[in-house]
């Protein structure tokens, strides 16, 4: 893994007077170290189980009598009933989990597992993890830290920081790096806790506050022990559980010069290892770019891939279409012949219905010819046959004309 | 604060292969296409009309011819058949059933051309209780793919709604309209076996007036077997 050639500087800053740089460190590898929320998860929910005190129910709870069942044919159930009379407890069902006064279903032992083994690079994975994502500002903001006035994060103070003695001087410093908003809010969300814990010596539940980490303890502790919600620690004991509440990662962490420079020795870099965690060096992240988004959009990936398929919008659709047969727009986009070919038919049907019309009238004509024809040849002998009687009707007629 | 585009959408929109002056050519292209293909439907539509005038009438002249000699014309047997199931699928022997799976005969009702051989015929006589078919004329091949002609696109049954679906998938056997579709299931010519197969299996739906009895065949009158040109009736009832 190639490593920054070029670490980022962070400034120092004074612990009164003015805020402004009085110095510049560069950052430490650990803060490149890969940020996995699983793996603190796992890490984070199993110390977790490491401080807890075993409990349990006592051996002898709800065994405590020589009830014996009384069988069957006595139409009562068969489950073991407390010997002799002369008191109500008496035939009284006994140590069954159903049963009042009977033992719970599987009492909880004190060899229960309370502690959890951790393989001690995945913990020391989880506070490089978590080390590094103190200085993510929208991590350690997420995980409701008041951190919009600082003048920067990681926040890294002068090692003056660790010879103060008094609180007073210590909620000044607060006060004067802009921290003093975090502590605040822990004092203004001082409230009862929730549940049975109020009454078992866990009454108060406090927010976290800044926590500041030093190097040597000339007074530091005692100075900011009193005030609410902060905590401090030594760079070489940070504990993953103070780290990252609750698994939540983020915390906004106060560091002094000395502690800022020592972890670049304590976590070691990709290169060199750990001085004090011996064979250890910082975890190397799957990703060593996690923009995927901007990799895929890349010129370099989007050069090389081949065109996307268009989509092909008209098969996609259910498409609905009418009956070609009873909507002719429908049918001359599929046949655009077919107007063409109806007018050919009609002109045909017209064509033959005048050739048919044509021979009817011709065949009708020639009937009646040859109807008034032969009507005339009969009119004819019809004539001939009464030539006799005509002279006396044109007698007639001429007397008429008269 | 202005506006501003992330540098990744910005090289997007460059690179796009969805891009104004890209999309713009393709519809046009499309469109030449398009008027391509049209133009090509109008003059097959014609050259295959004329082409089934001229076989009708060359029938009856050979008819006629015959009858003047005093001989007998044979005509050619025919080439294709259209079949349709008319059983549903319960209890159903495994060899008829075989053949209505390849034939793509899988539900009452449906209907496919079929191409007529010596072994096509033999298959028919193996599900002759389970389909009735026949020889259809050109006005039911017609009614058949205009009406309820759906194309095999991508694995689905697409309805065919423009002579562009035909072109993409068949342009390579020159078939580019419905025209020629009808024109290459009716007269069973090279590239019928695609053309077939271009089209999903017809469902049609069940007679007007009814079936007298499934049981018995056609020639016996019932209905399942080969009704020769009887089955033009029967897909006007069904289709």
């Amino acid at each position: 893994m190639t490593t920054q050639q070029l670490r980022p500087i962070v400034s120092v800053f004074p612990i009164k007077g003015k805020v402004k740089t009085i110095k510049q460190v560069p950052l430490p590898s650990v803060f490149s170290a890969p940020i996995r929320p699983d793996v603190v998860r796992f890490v984070h929910t199993n110390m977790a189980k490491n401080n807890r005190q075993a409990h349990a129910v006592s051996t002898t709870a709800g065994e405590q009598t020589s009830a014996t069942s009384w069988g069957t044919g006595r139409a009562v159930a068969r489950i073991p009933r407390v010997k002799g009379s002369g008191t109500g407890r008496s035939g009284q069902a006994a140590f069954g989990n159903m049963c009042r006064g009977g033992r719970m279903y599987a009492p909880k032992k004190v060899w229960r597992k309370w502690h959890r083994k951790i393989n001690t690079n995945q913990k020391r994975y989880a506070v490089c993890s978590a080390i590094a994502a103190t200085a993510v500002t929208p991590l350690v903001m997420s995980r409701g830290h008041r951190v919009n006035k600082l003048p920067e994060l990681p926040l890294v103070v002068s090692d003056q920081l660790q010879s103060l003695t008094k609180t007073r001087q210590a909620v000044k410093f607060l006060k004067f790096i802009g921290a003093y908003r975090d502590v605040e809010k822990v004092i203004r969300t001082k409230k009862t806790r929730v549940g049975q814990g109020k009454y078992r010596n866990r009454r108060h539940v406090l927010r976290k506050g800044p926590m500041v980490v030093y190097a040597r303890n000339l007074g530091i502790k005692k100075a900011f022990r009193n005030i609410p919600g902060v905590e401090t620690a030594s760079v070489y004991t940070l504990n993953l559980l103070k780290l990252a509440p609750g698994s939540q990662m983020g915390r906004f962490i106060i560091w002094t010069e000395s502690a800022f420079k020592l972890l670049e020795d304590i976590y070691g870099s990709w290169e060199k290892p750990s001085k004090f965690k011996s064979g250890f060096y910082l975890p190397r992240p799957v990703m060593v770019n996690t923009d995927v988004e901007r990799i895929i959009k890349s010129d370099q990936v989007q050069t090389v891939l081949r065109n996307r398929r268009p989509r092909s919008r008209k098969y996609g659709k259910k498409i609905q279409r009418a009956d070609p047969y009873e909507d002719m727009s429908v049918m001359v986009k599929l046949n655009p012949y077919y107007k063409t070919k109806l007018q050919k038919q009609k002109e045909l049907e017209e064509k033959n219905k005048k050739e048919r019309k044509e021979i009817v009238d011709k065949s009708r004509k020639e009937y009646e010819d040859w109807l008034y024809f032969s009507e005339e040849e009969e009119e004819e002998e019809e004539e001939e046959e009464e030539e006799g009687s005509d002279e006396d009707r044109e007698i007639e007629v001429l007397s008429d004309e008269n | 604060m202005s506006k501003q585009v992330p540098e990744t959408i910005k090289k997007q929109v460059k690179r796009s292969f969805n891009s104004k002056e890209v999309k713009k050519e393709k519809n046009e292209k499309r469109v030449k296409l398009l008027k391509e293909i049209q133009s090509k439907a109008f003059k097959r539509a014609e050259k295959y009309e004329k082409e089934y005038l001229e076989q009708e009438q060359k029938l009856v002249e050979l008819k006629q011819k015959a009858l003047k000699e005093g001989s007998f014309y044979r005509e050619p047997e025919p080439k294709l058949a259209f079949i349709i199931r008319i059983r549903g699928i319960v209890g159903v022997p495994p060899k008829p059933r075989k053949i209505l799976q390849l034939l793509r005969l899988r539900r009452i009702y449906s209907g496919v051309f079929i191409r007529l051989n010596k072994s096509s015929l033999r298959m028919l006589h193996f599900i002759d209780p389970y389909v009735t078919w026949g020889y259809p004329d050109v006005e039911t091949v017609r009614a058949l793919i205009y009406k309820r002609g759906h194309a095999r696109v991508n694995h689905q049954r697409k309805i065919i709604d423009s002579n562009e679906m035909i072109y993409d998938k068949l342009q390579k056997y020159d078939i580019v309209c419905m025209e020629d579709l009808v024109h290459e299931i009716y007269t069973v010519g090279k590239n019928f076996k695609h053309a077939n197969s271009f089209l999903w299996a017809f469902k049609l739906k069940p007679p007007v007036g009814g079936f007298s009895t499934v049981k018995k065949s056609f020639v016996n009158k019932g209905e399942h077997g080969n009704r020769e040109q009887y089955i033009n009736t029967l897909v006007k009832k069904m289709i």
